[in-house]
């Protein structure tokens, strides 16, 4: 099963409590856009789903969490490092197998940055990380996906791929987005956040870009 | 001025410092201290390359225990850097490192006696503390995001490989790489106590006044030193590191009895193995402590209080020399070859230079180790102030040092400082072996009259002294909020 | 590769090791207090070393080392077999090394004598005491280890003065040898020094005083000094009787350049009592448990 329901979400920074307490129920199938001002306790509430679904989860986190000194390759690669022994892990970090070189320049090939494959991280431009981070999700292949802003560097074309790569793979999804048309072009669902609390909860077929823009 | 901490602090040492002065023994004894260094530096003109034999062999010997020690220093430091968040762990580390190359060579003649492995052990066992508090710092500092989102399942190596490693390798090889270069210069006053590197032939060269040998000995330490980014290639070390085992030198076998017979007849208090029980150890402790180690700790404290301030007058003296605030290329790299030289000769041999020139006094010691620890610091602040940009319109000269320059400079002036105290410290301590009264001269007369008991017992003092003032130097670091990567 | 790598590293380790271990295991090794300058000694020991291989005909090497602990040390280690002592160190090596035996002294060795000497700025004289003046001067010792240039003065100081050094001169250190001491006083940079009347003849000899700057004030009484001191199981490794030929070689040693070099007229026959007197005065003197 790849849904959930947690009912006593909540976290504090400090004394100021910046999420919940709220109830979030995700059934299977879905794609739910968490849409709200910046500051609202969209990353904070990804945060703590991540903490909870952690082994049915990938994550593309805001801040994306690279290792700068790591060619994209290893930083894919990284996502199935539980699926291998650790001789295999540590030869591919020296020498990487040729299946995984093919799967993984395809998946590349498919986000465009297929000629980066071997350069590291640290070198690469805002957009470019961001579709690395993507990458890595993608190809840890776990039934769910939770995104932060995963598509904030990306150029408009891009950003459609993007999308249309995640949702297409991911059978269930919840992404923090605050591009409000791309939120109702590719999720079933919006969730409005404003002050850590749900203000908006409705399918994205009843919604029109202009009910969301109140939150903001 | 005064409600700035900073200055506050640093007037209560500076007032310590001038005390110290008016307790220590500071005093020019030699009849002729200018004609002696004139000839030194007449030596130096004049270098000998072709006195010694041995002198090639010095030098690779010197490398081959440099590489060989550090290397197994940072391969274990780096294991105990992976459990250094264990206290026992960390404690042990402070205490290995606490004790100066010197007297670790010290306690392994006594019973390895001219084995490579003496040589060996001495820089590795201090450095595998040092590589392993600094390698976990780095390794703390890495970014935790990536961990973090490995699938769950990733195996602790493979995580420690993917997310940790990659990180901190730059750090971690820069760091190792410097501190190859102290190996070097650890590896060449191991000569001093009669290991076959370069400080061997340097004292034998120097207490016979043949300062052209002398020289020549010093100007090829230096090439080999200031040469290293040259020869040292990443390519290279493997290559390197296989060699230089061969290059240690025979040596003479261990004999495993003597290592038994240290440990459990040697160094047991004299009282305790004559069966004189516990009224003998305290009568016993309490002579040691009244007779050696309580005037060894006062000097060791005035002497490193006094250089401590003169580090930080001669590195503000010191930084516009290679600054580029300051004065034109040419004074620029006539001061940047000042200071090379100043931090590239180990503290041990610039005082035992000039104790040969001056006479045995604190001074020499304090000029030495002001010397060698001002030029490392000079270099540090001189190439931070090379980052400063100041408006076009800015005043020049000594306005320009005290009003533009030094308040910018200052906190990380004080923090390399503190970082450093510990270090005076522990070299304060072993300059007593040269004849200054300080620990090391007391375990040095212990080890000279076959009493391994009381040198052991100094041994521990000495080190437990050092971890009080890293304890408190880093204090004082935190209280001023000064931050520092680690300089040996 | 790896494993190749590290099965390389663990076979060099192990040839470094195995070189070690063969390259002396039947070398008859021998070393010196470095009471002198190194290259004097260099020069004389390897002279001696290739006198006793061609005696003994087995491989004789000696090693300088840095101070009279590790002479005395390598010494008890076993990683010397014979060592040219002075009068405490040998005493303290033997009380280390049951079994171990002095051999042969010089025949100067018997009643050697200290000289203390004094810079010209002090202005004493030579007398039948050590002078009253020397008190609240700069004094120099030799090293710590040294019967001669410790031991022996700094009892005569005590002797006359009781007081100690440190106490009766205003800066007392160490100046490393005998050589070294000399040069010190002459230098000006100690008012006064003592040290090992035989240094002090072949410098005259040689020329190398400038007795204009330093003289001698004192000349203390006679007491036994160096001595050859060999290991009592020198036999089991090197064959019956090897202690006896060593002894014999040693006393037979006549090439007059060798024992220029010492500089001594000749060897004779040593005992452990001979040193009885030295062992005392360090015991009293706190320098011998």
């Amino acid at each position: 099963m790849s849904g959930f329901a947690f009912n006593d979400l909540s976290a504090s920074f400090g004394d100021k409590r910046v999420v919940g307490p709220l109830s979030l129920e995700v059934q299977q199938g879905q794609h739910v856009a968490l849409v709200g001002k910046s500051g609202a306790g969209k990353s904070t509430l990804i945060k703590l789903l991540y903490e909870r679904l952690t082994h049915q989860a990938s994550l593309v986190p805001q801040g994306l969490g690279l290792v700068n000194a790591l060619p994209v390759f290893h930083n894919v690669f990284m996502g199935q490092l539980d699926q291998h022994p650790l001789w295999y892990n540590t030869l591919t970090l020296i020498r990487p197998f040729r299946k995984d070189r093919d799967i993984i320049g395809t998946l590349l090939n498919g986000l465009s940055i297929s000629e980066k494959q071997w350069v590291p991280a640290a070198s690469l431009s805002g957009g470019q990380r961001q579709r690395v981070a993507i990458a890595r999700a993608l190809y840890r292949s776990a039934p769910m996906l939770l995104a932060d802003e995963p598509i904030s560097a990306l150029d408009e074309p891009m950003a459609h791929l993007v999308m249309k790569a995640l949702t297409d793979q991911f059978s269930t999804s919840v992404i923090a987005l605050h591009d409000v048309d791309m939120a109702l072009a590719y999720c079933t669902r919006i969730v409005g956040i404003q002050d850590g609390r749900i203000a908006l909860d409705q399918p994205a077929s009843e919604l029109q870009a202009a009910d969301i823009m109140a939150l903001y | 001025m005064l409600s700035y901490p900073t200055v506050r602090v640093s007037l209560l040492f500076l007032a310590i410092a001038v005390a110290g002065l008016f307790v220590a023994d500071i005093a020019i004894t030699t009849a002729n201290p200018w004609r002696d260094l004139g000839q030194f530096f007449i030596g130096v003109a004049t270098p000998n390359f072709f006195s010694t034999e041995g002198l090639l062999t010095a030098l690779l010997r010197t490398v081959a225990f440099g590489f060989v020690g550090v290397a197994l220093g940072s391969f274990f430091g780096f294991l105990l850097a992976l459990v250094y968040r264990l206290l026992p762990v960390r404690i042990f580390c402070a205490f290995i490192r606490a004790i100066h190359e010197l007297f670790w060579a010290l306690i392994f003649l006594q019973f390895f006696g001219f084995h490579p492995l003496t040589g060996v052990l001495a820089i590795a066992i201090p450095y595998a503390g040092i590589f392993a508090k600094v390698y976990s710092e780095i390794l703390e500092e890495s970014d935790p995001e990536p961990s973090r989102l490995l699938p769950p399942g990733t195996s602790a190596i493979a995580s420690f490989l993917y997310a940790r490693i990659p990180d901190c390798w730059v750090q971690i090889r820069t760091y190792t790489a410097y501190r190859l270069e102290c190996g070097l210069r650890s590896s060449a006053i191991l000569g001093f106590v009669g290991l076959p590197t370069l400080g061997f032939y340097l004292e034998s060269s120097f207490s016979q006044g043949m300062y052209s040998d002398a020289g020549a000995m010093l100007i090829l330490f230096y090439v080999l030193i200031a040469t290293m980014p040259i020869w040292v290639r990443p390519k290279l070390l493997p290559a390197y590191l296989l060699a230089a085992p061969f290059f240690l030198g025979e040596g003479f076998p261990i004999v495993w009895g003597n290592v038994e017979r240290f440990f459990t007849e040697d160094i047991v208090p004299s009282p305790l193995r004559n069966g004189e029980g516990l009224a003998g150890l305290s009568s016993w402790l309490g002579d040691v402590m009244i007779t050696e180690a309580l005037p060894g700790i006062w000097n060791t404290i005035v002497l490193t209080q006094v250089a401590l301030v003169a580090t930080g007058l001669l590195s503000l003296l010191a930084f516009p020399l290679i600054s580029k605030h300051f004065g034109g290329p040419v004074r620029r790299t006539s001061g940047h070859v000042f200071l090379v030289i100043a931090r590239s000769t180990p503290e041990y041999i610039l005082a035992y230079i000039l104790l040969q020139l001056w006479g045995p006094s604190m001074l020499p010691a304090v000029v030495a180790l002001a010397l060698h620890n001002g030029g490392i610091i000079g270099h540090l602040i001189g190439r931070q102030t090379n980052a400063i940009e100041l408006r076009p319109d800015a005043p020049t000269g000594f306005t320009r040092y005290s009003w533009e320059l030094v308040p910018r400079v200052y906190r990380s002036f004080l923090a390399f400082l503190f970082y450093r105290w510990e270090i005076i410290m522990r070299e304060t301590a072993i300059l007593g072996i040269l004849g200054i009264y300080t620990l090391g001269f007391y375990v040095d007369s212990a080890i000279q009259n076959i009493q391994f008991d009381r040198a052991m017992i100094l041994i521990l003092i000495t080190a437990s002294l050092n971890i009080g003032v890293d304890v408190l130097g880093r204090f004082i670091r935190r209280k001023l909020a000064l931050q520092t990567m680690p300089t040996c | 590769m790896i494993t190749k790598q590290i099965r390389k590293w663990l076979v060099s380790g192990f040839l470094t090791l195995a070189v070690a271990t063969t390259a002396s295991a039947q070398t008859f090794v021998f070393t010196a207090i470095p009471d002198e300058d190194e290259t004097k000694l260099v020069e004389r020991f390897r002279g001696i070393a290739d006198y006793l291989s061609e005696q003994l005909e087995v491989d004789v090497r000696y090693i300088p080392v840095k101070s009279y602990a590790a002479a005395i040390s390598a010494f008890r280690n076993n990683q010397v077999q014979l060592a040219w002592f002075g009068g405490l160190s040998g005493v303290q090596a033997r009380a280390l090394v049951p079994g171990s035996e002095a051999l042969a002294q010089g025949v100067e060795d018997q009643a050697f004598y200290n000289y203390f000497i004094a810079h010209k700025s002090t202005g004493l004289e030579r007398a039948d005491e050590l002078p009253e003046g020397v008190r609240g001067k700069t004094f120099t010792f030799g090293s710590k280890g040294s019967t001669s240039g410790r031991l022996i003065p700094e009892y005569h100081i005590r002797d006359r003065f009781n007081e100690a050094p440190e106490t009766v001169f205003s800066r007392v250190g160490f100046s490393g040898n005998h050589t070294r001491t000399l040069r010190l006083v002459e230098s000006g940079t100690y008012d006064v020094g003592a040290l090992n009347y035989k240094v002090w003849e072949k410098e005259l000899e040689d020329g190398n005083i400038n007795t204009d700057d330093v003289k001698i004030i004192w000349k203390t009484p006679g007491f036994p000094n160096y001595q050859w001191t060999i290991r009592g199981d020198v036999d089991e490794r090197f064959g019956e009787g090897f202690k006896d030929r060593v002894r014999q070689a040693l006393l037979d040693l006549d090439d007059p350049a060798l024992l220029e070099s010492f500089p001594r007229e000749g060897f004779i026959p040593a005992s452990n009592d001979d040193y009885e007197p030295i062992r005392s005065v360090a015991s009293e003197l706190g320098i011998i448990d």
